[in-house]
């Protein structure tokens, strides 16, 4: 008797199983919620689980931090006198731009950098691609902002609890980002495949890619800002695939920045109410 | 697997650890490691420490605790929400239904058995999460993971054997 007590028991349980995978697979808000609330309860946890790793990276790094600091103190200089030379050229650029786009009447859209944060866990599985970084709705971060660190995209909040926020990375399966072709400005979409080289989807047949191509964000669906790096074209597929190399190595992220993108709105255009003649205005003659 | 009622009358504080064991587990499966490749190979941790305590100290271990803790390790990864309670109650219940054969055998025969379950779980994860996405996810992937669960064995087996010790 007890034995099918027991297998009711876990029958009943991997019934429950099968249920939240159907449930979760419906993007139930309940479910969403939940897991935010139980993630968030359990950073301070794993925080202190990771101190010794933490510590002990922290120490390596500074390790080798000292061991290179002459010859990249000689190579920060040489790079100083490049970069001051090309601001006062970015800078000269920056002004005509502006000019133009005034002249033009075009918009740029504004991007707010909302909180730097730190990454507290990894998915580590080859199925999943996504991380949790300890800044949340209190610190002003919402579903939906863009994730990224110096070097360009790393990825997307997807749900957002009080002092934690879960991010979809770029190589994730179910990531798509609107990109172009820096060259041409071929509007494409970057898609993930859990792989650690994205795929290029809806290139348009006439176009041509070329390995070495710089893949930039378009702006398009508002979660990302222009112009950011993503990649390079790395190689293409047998199938005539094209796969981009990330501008970002996931493999050594400790801290990234939320930034929210708002586009640019524009004025309302106001019909002016056409001025019609009076239909029994007698004409004088 | 029969759990006499003196032994459940006692579990109390000693299912503990168990709990708290397979937690660890689940925490050093999601800390960034940043070490290349990691994310790829991260061994099953948690199918290790719900396969040892199911074998060695069932009784403390209720299927509602496996429940909880593969819930907890969905939520933790960001894996659909469901996958881990059902593939580890799936492995628990082969387990019990098993029997007490495992532990009439040697360490050898356990890893053997082991390897076993490992490659099934590694088939199933794979099978469910490929529906789950409508993607036929690359089987490649969690070959990699599957060898390092086996390799990880001994070593987390060793250590569960310490903490085994505090459980009456």
């Amino acid at each position: 008797m007890k034995k099918i007590g027991q297998k009711f028991t876990a029958f009943f349980f991997i019934v429950a199983s099968i249920a939240l995978l159907l449930m979760g697979r419906s993007q139930s808000a309940l479910i969403e919620q939940t897991r935010a609330q139980i993630f968030n309860a359990f950073i301070p946890a794993i925080k202190v689980v990771d101190f010794p790793r933490g510590a002990t990276s922290s120490l390596s790094d500074w390790i080798r931090n000292v061991a290179v600091v002459f010859s990249d103190n000689q190579f920060l200089r040489e790079e100083n006198a490049n970069l001051k030379r090309q601001l006062t050229e970015a800078t000269e650029l920056e002004i005509d731009n502006l000019r133009l786009k005034n002249l033009l009447n075009i918009k740029d859209g504004t991007l707010t950098t909302i909180t730097a944060s730190r990454i507290v866990s990894d998915s580590n599985s080859p199925f999943f691609k996504s991380m949790l970084i300890n800044s949340g709705t209190n610190d002003g971060v919402k579903k939906g902002h863009a994730v990224v660190n110096e070097e360009g995209v790393i990825g997307r909040t997807i749900n957002v609890a009080a002092n934690a926020s879960r991010v979809l990375l770029l190589n994730d399966i179910n990531s798509r980002i609107p990109v172009k072709f820096a060259d041409s400005g071929v509007n494409v979409i970057l898609a993930g495949d859990n792989s650690p080289l994205q795929l290029i989807e809806f290139m348009p047949e006439e176009e041509k890619a070329n390995i070495g191509d710089l893949i930039l964000t378009s702006g398009m669906g508002g979660v990302f800002p222009p112009d950011l790096p993503v990649g390079v074209v790395s190689e293409f597929t047998e199938f005539g695939g094209i796969r981009v190399n990330p501008s970002v190595n996931l493999n050594r992220l400790n801290y990234v920045s939320v930034t929210e993108y708002e586009i640019a709105s524009f004025p309302t255009l106001i019909e002016e109410p056409v001025e019609t003649p009076p239909q029994n205005e007698e004409v004088e003659e | 697997m029969n759990i006499s009622p003196n032994k459940e009358a006692s579990i109390g504080f000693n299912a503990v650890i168990p709990f708290l064991t397979i937690l660890m587990l689940i925490f050093l499966m999601v800390l960034p490691y940043n070490i290349p490749l990691i994310s790829d190979i991260m061994p099953l941790l948690t199918l290790i420490g719900v396969y040892y305590w199911s074998v060695f100290k069932p009784e403390y271990l209720p299927i509602w605790v496996v429940f909880i803790l593969g819930g907890l390790q969905d939520i933790l990864m960001g894996s659909p929400l469901g996958l881990m309670p059902l593939l580890l109650i799936v492995v628990q219940q082969f387990i019990f239904f098993q029997g007490r054969q495992f532990l009439e055998r040697d360490f050898i025969f356990n890893w053997f058995v082991f390897v076993m379950l490992v490659i099934g779980f590694g088939i199933m994860s794979w099978g469910i999460s490929s529906l789950y996405f409508r993607a036929l996810l690359d089987y490649w992937d969690v070959l990699g993971q599957i060898l390092m669960t086996i390799a990880f064995y001994p070593v987390i087996t060793w250590l569960l054997g310490l903490t085994r010790k505090f459980v009456k």
